[in-house]
């Protein structure tokens, strides 16, 4: 079967720093990979600054998925905030790490406050 | 209405149980996301940006009042309290999780509601004229032929699995208000000669990244042999289509690099080998189907109301309101309305909870129990007395459903774009929004009068831009979302796909843009042309010129601002 969405970051070049993005199995919200499993507080996502970690933090997340806790997990290049956030860098990644634009009281941005 | 049998209660209980234990078996692990994907899609439940979004039919876009309080009910107690109404006539909840979905479908099949056929490589639900059975335009009720497709094609053995999706729509209407020429099938309801009842069949008509008009193949098909016929220009893509490039694989692609000629030759020679009387329903089946459709018992009513004359006299929102939203009814004393789902600044095809349980009581009180779901993303109450509208419109402008925009600048059909799609590749919704705020002046509406505005976030098409009178499209250039517009779409009999004007601009330009092309149908304009009858005896060319310089102008103005 044909891809039927657009999986992966679309950002060119460089892609790092990163962090890891999915979608959760049972809420089906965007999740982050943590330094320890999973969390919904982007603030929180482990940073990838090399591509040994990226590498190890992908095929985390594709254990992830295998054992059935998230969906499509991929790599998401950041910029990091003053206060050290991580900020995806392109937009579409922007709009699942925030929630929709249309809609400022739903998705993360409405349960972790404004995300830079 | 038509109301399920017990071989359809049955039917639609099962395949929730089914599902029900398809998604016990995904949480446990023993389907994998891809096992488990394509049987998600066939019960209408996606997973998109932020979350799942799951689809429900609403066959040829006829609800009752009891349907939608479910419906709220599910927004309100599974999702973030609202819904979507989408340009297939249907319903997307976009916040549903997992392991609450064989719950939502459970309430749904509470009220002869389901997900079935909203996805995958299916025939879709069949979609129809918003106004069937009461436009003053229409020779024949379309829905009887949709509820029969319904019937026809829900889990037909052979066609469960297509090269690709397959979407029909029907008319029984001169002027096509159900888009049939950018259909797979476009039926048109109509009379030979002799005045025996037929459709006329158009084949390959679809949008998306290959837009193309649908070609007639039969000009006239005798009615009670439809399925028979629908059947062999379904075998004949089912054999042919393409399924070796999903991008190539509807069968507007296979008429077209087939031919018309040769791909009409193809079906009717499968026609000829058929034993039609085996496939076609019978007289019995298709007679009880219609009853369900038959004329509710309207009363017997002068054709004016001396109480709406009057009242309109009084108050002029009313006034415009029936001017612009109500709609001829075949049936004297009677008008049917089309409720804008479009307030400036809103989300198009939104509603909420709140908004579905009132709307669901005016239907009830105001429409016999009946409403309708519209493919520009708006609702229609079918049955109004027309003594009674004073006080319907003090109740939807209650619940701000009273916008009266209907077929306006400001009734912009939008998909739902970058903000939920995983598809998407640019914004949808916020660009309706803007534009709708830079036309919100009622005045100024009514003097541009109709033009139908289609967005579409991605290259699939779903806004309908290429029909747009003038149609956008967001795409994603250089790291950035980026619009190209085009004019002179139509969905109607005289279906045209759109041309475009120049580059791609910035989202922040886009309602700009739009102001350029209205300014220039206005002045071009002449009598009373609405805005699609203009570009057709001018041309795009002024168009072009005008939008050429409003490019060039924005780009000074940027160099400028640096």
């Amino acid at each position: 079967m044909a891809k039927d969405h657009r999986a992966g970051s679309k950002v060119k070049g460089d892609k790092l720093p990163a962090i890891l993005m999915a979608s959760d199995l049972l809420e089906g919200d965007t999740v982050f990979l943590f330094k320890d499993g999973w969390t919904r507080d982007s603030r929180e996502a482990r940073i990838a600054y090399d591509q040994e970690t990226a590498d190890a933090m992908e095929a985390e997340g594709k254990g992830a998925a295998a054992a059935n806790a998230v969906v499509d997990p991929y790599l998401v290049p950041v910029e990091l905030t003053e206060d050290g956030h991580p900020v995806a860098r392109h937009f579409r990644d922007v709009m699942r790490q925030k929630g929709p634009s249309v809609h400022l009281d739903m998705g993360k941005q409405a349960d972790f406050g404004p995300i830079a | 209405m038509y109301r399920y049998d017990e071989f359809d209660e049955r039917f639609v209980r099962e395949r929730v149980d089914q599902f029900r234990t398809q998604i016990a078996r995904r949480l446990d692990g023993s389907l994998s996301e891809d096992e488990f994907k394509p049987l998600r899609l066939k019960n209408g439940l996606y997973l998109q940006l932020h979350a799942y979004m799951l689809r429900i039919a609403v066959p040829y876009g006829t609800m009752s009042g009891r349907q939608l309080r479910q419906l709220a009910k599910i927004a309100r107690e599974y999702d973030k309290g609202y819904g979507h109404f989408t340009t297939r006539q249907n319903l997307q909840f976009n916040w549903p999780k997992l392991k609450d979905i064989p719950a939502i479908l459970d309430l749904l099949a509470d009220v002869e509601m389901h997900a079935i056929q909203t996805s995958g490589n299916c025939i879709r639900n069949t979609t129809a004229d918003q106004f069937s059975g009461v436009a003053a335009d229409e020779s024949e009720d379309p829905r009887p032929t949709a509820e029969l497709l319904r019937q026809w094609s829900s889990q037909h053995p052979e066609f469960v699995w297509l090269p690709r999706k397959f979407k029909i729509a029907v008319t029984g209407a001169e002027h096509d208000r159900a888009a049939i020429k950018v259909h797979d099938i476009g039926l048109k309801l109509k009379r030979n000669e002799a005045g025996e009842p037929g459709y006329e069949i158009s084949v390959g008509g679809g949008l998306g990244r290959t837009p193309m008009i649908g070609k007639v193949i039969r000009e006239f098909l005798p009615k009670d042999e439809l399925l028979a016929y629908v059947e062999a220009i379904m075998r004949v893509y089912n054999a042919e289509g393409r399924r070796d490039n999903k991008f190539k694989a509807r069968v507007k692609i296979l008429v077209h690099e087939t031919g018309a000629e040769e791909f009409t030759r193809r079906v009717e020679d499968e026609y000829a080998k058929l034993d039609g009387p085996t496939i076609n329903a019978p007289q019995e089946e298709i007679e009880r189907i219609a009853a369900y459709f038959a004329a509710p018992d309207y009363e017997d009513l002068p054709a004016e109301s001396v109480t709406l004359d009057s009242a309109r006299r009084e108050d002029a929102g009313l006034d415009r309101f029936v001017e612009q939203n109500g709609f001829a009814h075949k049936q004297p004393g009677y008008i049917a309305f089309t409720v804008s789902l479009k307030p400036v600044g809103g989300v198009p095809g939104d509603m909420s909870a709140d908004q579905m349980d009132a709307f669901a009581d005016i239907a009830e009180k105001y429409s016999l129990g009946e409403l309708r779901v519209t493919h520009s993303q708006n609702l229609v109450l079918p049955y109004v007395k027309k003594d009674d509208v004073p006080a319907l419109y003090t109740e939807l402008k209650a619940h701000g459903l009273a916008t009266a925009n209907a077929g306006l600048v400001t009734d912009i059909i939008a998909c739902p774009g970058l903000d939920y799609c995983a598809l998407a590749t640019a914004k949808s919704i916020p660009i309706a929004q803007e534009i709708a705020k830079t036309f919100a002046d009622d005045a100024r509406q009514k003097e541009i009068g109709e033009l139908p505005i289609k967005i579409s976030g991605c290259i699939n098409a779903c806004g309908h831009h290429h029909v747009g009178a003038i149609g956008i499209l967001g795409l994603e250039k250089g790291g950035r979302e980026n619009y190209q517009i085009t004019i002179g779409g139509d969905a109607t009999e005289h279906a045209s796909l759109g041309e475009r004007l120049g580059p791609g601009i910035d989202g922040e330009d886009v309602p700009g843009a739009i102001e350029a092309i209205v300014e220039t149908y206005l002045g071009e304009k002449q009598g009373s042309e609405s805005f699609i009858e203009t570009v057709r005896r001018v041309g795009a060319d002024p168009f072009k010129t005008r939008f050429a310089s409003f490019v060039e102008e924005r780009s000074k103005a940027l160099e400028a601002a640096e």
